[in-house]
């Protein structure tokens, strides 16, 4: 038979003959046959005698014999009140020849007493409470003051004591002596089991020790809910009949649990009164009590509640738990990861109940600090547990007070994140700047840039421990994005100390090498180019304004420079046509020397780095399209830049891109203006544009190519012509319709082809409706009537 | 019983007077049902002859009246020691035509014992109508209860007594008094100084000893007259079990020390501790059982309150320390040597049921 099949073959043994013994009890109570009832509840009692029961089946046996019990209880109860009481009855039942069902008899009987005159309580509970004594062995030890403590539930005298009246049946104060006298007997019996047995069997028993841990507990929450219990009873009485049981007990399993007991069911107040003596018992813990978690809890039982309750302020709570966390951390070898986690529970509560005392935080840090000088920590792997506690607690004021600026005011933040790896500082280097990004916080000085950059450093530059081998490129591009947006944040109100800081990263930036400037100094240019246009609208309070918008643009020249030698071209060409943009539309002294600059850098990157056809053909477009919308340039300069764009156009390499980039440069000499504003509409230049188009789609190969440019040459002609282009005539645009019209039948049904068709269908259709719709007015497109659509 | 069923014959009844209410002994287990008498008390009654036969007379030698306490041994049948005979004539020889009743008295009666049936001997006063004829008497007996009243003890020490086994067990225990009365509480506590066996249990033994017989003859018996468990489990260093045993629930008799030189019965508490390989460690202790006069008991306690609580006067004081176990320790090497100043005694335990004293004491202070 197996262990488990035996125990329940026991149990069910056991409780058969409780039912059976039971039955007769109630039989005999009905016929008012007491003494035989006894005789029965004194057999079903004599199963508790047992010694063969796992604790989980004696826990059932006692609830089963309990609860027979009770209807004993009842019909005493029932005869007591109607003034039946029976001769002697506490003393005949103690002729029970077996302690185990004589004390359970007592206690039954004793509350029948109890309940039944008042005036009996107090000398009853403390005869009941000392009389089980007599039950040592720890099981059913357990279990019979465990029956006490039920059965007394309702009746402990819950008064206050006042020496000056008596009152015979029991103050508060015989309850408290009742409960830890309790405690203390079902705490040694609870202790005694580890020391019991085979060793080999440890594991077991603590397994059991931990299933029976509830009802030593118990005792606990009893006296938690005795409400004549004042602070000044709870400081003076309860907690230091409590606290002398848990330390003498020397037994860590019985200590750990009891201490968090406390915590948990007494109130907060009393905690906040009498911290200094709870903590300094957690000095004389057995060395292998978590003491750690014990503090914590309380720390944060206590956290909360001085947040919700301001008049708990009367107490120096920071200052108390600094001095006893340092008592403890001294007298006990505290490993560094739990002093750090202590730590982290006061930063919580420093955040939490003291948010504008930032003192509290740093003194913590400062510990932390300290510890680490004094045992001569340089460095923490993240692998380390130090390092993950120390990273929580170093999250702990970046989400409470979600303002990048109060992190920094922290003396002693930056000098803890030194003590991390390079893992854990560019952890908290993204934190950071996450939280940064997120609350919208503004960094408005030099030295503040001067410190975030520093602390953020692993995402700015290489560190010397950082490990060899590849990032993940995706996380790389990830952080470095973050920080990339992170450089809008870093701006002041006042523009020429926005500008230092723009220095100033600028310098921390270009240490970040080649795959980090990509990231990092494009927002940085942009912020440039925004201030100079606050300058520009400055331009009437500041006199020096365009010397110092000519100083930006320099600084922006040289920082885009800085990402040409990183090898890059397309972004620098975007940068540096972004930045003539820029100047175009700031009037400043010499300012189209600048644009020209910034437009001729962009033109020599397409020239001399864009190699590819892509690359060209989206790169001609930008210069195009920027150079449309530059109109600072005076004809001398314009002219030879719209030539070699369009040039630069016509020598594409393949003939589809010639064709397109030729027919955007068409633009260039229409709706472009000149240094005074006025546009080109050089009419003749543009249909040079677009016949050179027609000609380069001809020598196109593939038909359905030849089609689509050809639709799409439609389309610039119609444009042109809406827009008063008198060189665009019904004939060439019959001439155009009718070639699509005859290639287009000729193509095979595709996917392409469909969307090819569709297009040129559209346009006609937008022809016909403008010519139908034409009024006499709208002559254009009334001169459109000869159309063969 | 009649001759040939010829002449007449009488009955003899026996009525004992009631004079100050004396309670009738209620020993529902016993057929009868005798009256208590205390020493010095008079006995008096009447006795009844009924004749059987309502037309003849009776003749007799004259009719007399007893009052006897005697010791029967069981082993020695027939052999009665009479201690107490007193005889009272009722009438003298004649002739007895109706029936007739005659009062007697014996005045101021000294009764030195108490009643007493034991498995060897038995002790019993009784009262004998003789009805004297040439043939056969008339003989009717009836028994009386003598119950020996104690006057409060002027000495009840506590007996207090350190007791052990080397390097094995250590106790002290106490019970408050070395005399009880028979509805007595036996109150006290067993501290254990220590433990280095694994205890199962541990119980308190009523042991009843009767002595019968002198010299070589001398026979002992001993009866348990109750086992009560006081402890479950095993004790550690320190621990202090407390001790309440009632009295009343048990058949006992007062302690009766040598009487009438025929035999004794004297009562040892049996303090029994049983280790987990059934091994029993044990220590007997004399006491004094003594009868308390009934007045005295009645009004003294509420029967609807409990007695002897820990909290009470008279209560067991579980969770106190001892006294002071240095104070009174006896020079080692010294066996079963009592402290006559304070009780405290020192002595060795015996272990195994029948073994003698195995180790020698224990100077505490080596503890």
């Amino acid at each position: 038979m197996t262990q488990m099949e035996d125990q329940e073959k026991q149990l069910e043994f056991a409780l058969a003959s409780v039912q059976k013994q039971g039955v007769h009890m109630k039989m005999c109570l009905d016929k008012n046959k007491l003494m035989e009832a006894l005789k029965h509840a004194s057999a079903m009692l004599a199963e508790l005698r047992t010694s063969l029961l796992s604790p989980k089946s004696y826990y059932e046996l006692f609830m089963k014999v309990t609860n027979e019990l009770c209807y004993l209880d009842f019909y005493l109860v029932e005869e007591f009140e109607r003034g039946r009481k029976v001769d002697d009855l506490y003393q005949i039942i103690q002729y029970a020849g077996n302690i185990v069902p004589r004390l359970y008899l007592l206690i039954t009987v004793g509350l029948v007493y109890i309940k039944t005159n008042t005036n009996l309580k107090r000398d009853l509970l403390k005869d009941l409470v000392e009389m089980c004594r007599g039950v040592q062995h720890p099981l059913r030890g357990l279990f019979l003051r465990h029956y006490l403590l039920q059965c007394s539930k309702n009746v402990l005298p819950d008064i206050p004591d006042n020496e000056e009246t008596e009152h015979p049946e029991g103050t508060v104060r015989d309850s408290i002596d009742f409960i830890l006298m309790n405690f203390a007997e079902m705490n040694k019996l609870w202790v005694r089991m580890q020391h019991q047995g085979h060793s080999r069997e440890k594991e077991r028993r603590e397994k059991e020790r931990e299933e029976l841990k509830i009802l030593v507990g118990t005792n606990l929450v009893r006296l938690s809910h005795l409400d004549s219990i004042t602070l000044d009873k709870y400081r003076k009485v309860v907690l230091p009949g409590i606290l002398e049981q848990i330390v003498s007990c020397r037994d860590a399993i019985a200590q750990e649990y009891l201490m968090e007991c406390i915590i948990q069911v007494f109130p907060d107040e009393f905690h906040l009164y009498t911290l200094n003596v709870f903590l300094k018992s957690c000095c004389e813990l057995q060395p292998s009590v978590n003491v750690k978690t014990i503090v914590i809890l309380m720390i944060n039982r206590l956290t909360i509640f001085t947040f919700h309750n301001s008049n708990a302020s009367e107490v120096k709570l920071f200052e108390v738990l600094t001095e006893q966390i340092a008592n403890i951390i001294q007298s006990r070898d505290l490993p560094l990861e739990d002093t750090v986690s202590l730590q982290a529970a006061m930063v919580g509560l420093a955040l939490k109940c003291y948010p504008d005392n930032l003192d509290y935080v740093d003194k913590s840090l400062q510990t932390i600090s300290d510890t680490f000088a004094k045992r001569k920590i340089e460095k923490i792997s993240h692998k380390n547990p130090v390092s993950r506690e120390l990273m929580a607690l170093m999250k702990l004021p970046i989400d409470n007070y979600n303002d990048l600026l109060l992190v920094m005011k922290l003396k002693h933040f930056p000098e803890i994140i030194e003590y991390f790896d390079y893992t854990g500082r560019k952890t908290i280097a993204i934190y950071l700047l996450q939280n940064a990004v997120q609350c919208r916080t503004m960094i408005p000085s030099v030295e503040q840039t001067e410190i975030v950059l520093t602390m953020v450093s692993p995402l700015v530059k290489d560190q010397p421990d950082q490990p060899v081998g590849e990032e993940d490129p995706e996380d790389f591009a990830e952080e470095q994005s973050l920080l990339g947006r992170f450089v809008h944040h870093m701006k002041a109100d006042e523009p020429d100390l926005q500008f230092k800081i723009l220095m100033a990263e600028r310098e921390h930036f270009s240490l970040g090498g080649n795959k980090r400037i990509c990231y990092t100094l494009p927002p940085l240019v942009f912020q440039a180019y925004q201030l100079a246009l606050i300058y520009s609208g400055k331009r009437k309070e500041d006199e020096l304004w365009e010397k110092k918008c000519r100083k930006i643009f320099q600084f922006c020249h040289q920082t885009i420079l800085e990402l040409t030698k990183a090898e890059l071209a397309e972004l620098p060409l975007r940068l540096f046509l972004q930045g003539a943009l820029t100047i175009s539309q700031i009037n400043f002294k010499n300012y189209e020397t600048v644009a020209y600059e910034f437009y001729s850098q962009a033109f020599t990157l397409y020239e001399e780095e864009i190699s590819e056809s892509k690359c060209q053909l989206a790169a001609i477009i930008l210069l195009i399209g920027t150079f449309e919308k530059i109109n600072c340039f005076d004809e001398e300069n314009a002219e030879p830049v719209r030539t070699q764009c369009a040039l630069a156009a016509s020598k594409l390499l393949k003939k589809p891109d010639q064709c397109r980039a030729v027919a955007i440069s068409s633009h260039l000499f229409w709706s472009a203006q000149n240094n005074v504003g006025q546009p080109l509409q050089d009419g003749k230049r543009v249909m040079d544009c677009l016949k050179k188009c027609v000609r380069i789609t001809k020598q196109c190969m593939e038909v359905s190519v030849q089609v689509q440019l050809f639709v799409e040459l439609l389309n610039y002609y119609v444009y042109f012509y809406e827009r008063g282009n008198n060189n665009v005539s019904v004939d060439i645009l019959n001439q155009l319709i009718g070639q699509i019209k005859k290639e287009i039948t000729g193509l095979t049904a595709n996917e392409e082809t469909e969307q090819i068709t569709k297009h040129f269908e559209n346009t006609i259709a937008y022809l016909q409706n403008r010519i139908e719709s034409a009024d006499t007015e709208d002559s254009v497109f009334k001169a459109l009537e000869g159309l063969t659509l | 019983m009649t001759f040939f069923g010829l002449g007449q014959t009488a009955e003899l009844e026996i009525i004992l007077d009631r004079p100050d209410g004396k309670k009738k002994l209620d020993e529902s287990s016993k057929k009868d049902q005798s009256l208590i008498y205390y020493d010095g008390e008079t006995v008096s009654g009447r006795v009844n002859v009924i004749l059987k036969k309502s037309s003849s007379r009776l003749e007799h030698q004259g009719i007399k009246v007893e009052f006897i306490g005697q010791i029967e041994m069981y082993y020695d049948r027939g052999n009665h020691h009479e201690f107490t005979s007193l005889v009272k004539e009722l009438a003298r020889p004649g002739e007895m035509l109706q029936n007739t009743s005659y009062n007697f008295e014996f005045l101021n009666v000294e009764k030195p014992y108490e009643t007493y049936t034991g498995s060897n001997v038995r002790l019993r006063y009784f009262l004998r109508v003789t009805v004297i004829r040439r043939i056969y008497d008339i003989v009717k007996e009836m028994d009386i209860i003598v119950h020996t009243l104690s006057s409060y003890p002027d000495m009840n020490n506590s007996i207090k007594m350190e007791v052990g086994i080397e390097d094995c067990l250590h106790i002290e225990f106490e019970y408050n008094k070395c005399k009880y009365h028979l509805k007595d509480v036996i109150v006290g506590k067993i501290y254990f100084l220590l433990v280095r066996i694994k205890i199962k249990h541990m119980e308190i033994a009523i042991i009843k000893r009767e002595t019968t017989g002198s010299g070589p003859n001398t026979f002992n018996e001993n009866e348990t007259i109750a086992k009560y468990e006081i402890m479950d489990g095993a004790p550690v260093r320190g621990e202090s079990i407390p001790i309440r045993v009632f009295l009343a629930g048990y058949d006992l008799t007062p302690t009766m020390r040598d009487v009438n030189k025929r035999f004794s019965v004297r009562y040892f508490l049996n303090l029994v501790l049983m280790d987990e390989e059934d091994r029993r460690y044990f220590k007997q202790q004399e006491i004094t059982l003594w009868r308390k006069g009934e007045k005295h008991l009645k009004g003294m306690q509420n029967r609807n309150e409990p007695s002897h609580l820990v909290s009470g006067k008279d209560g067991p004081k579980g969770s106190e320390a001892p006294r002071t176990t240095t104070q009174s320790v006896q020079p080692s090497g010294s066996l079963d040597n009592t402290d006559s100043e304070n009780d405290h005694n020192h002595s060795p335990m015996n272990e195994g049921d029948d073994e003698q004293i195995r180790s020698s004491i224990e100077d505490s202070t080596s503890e």
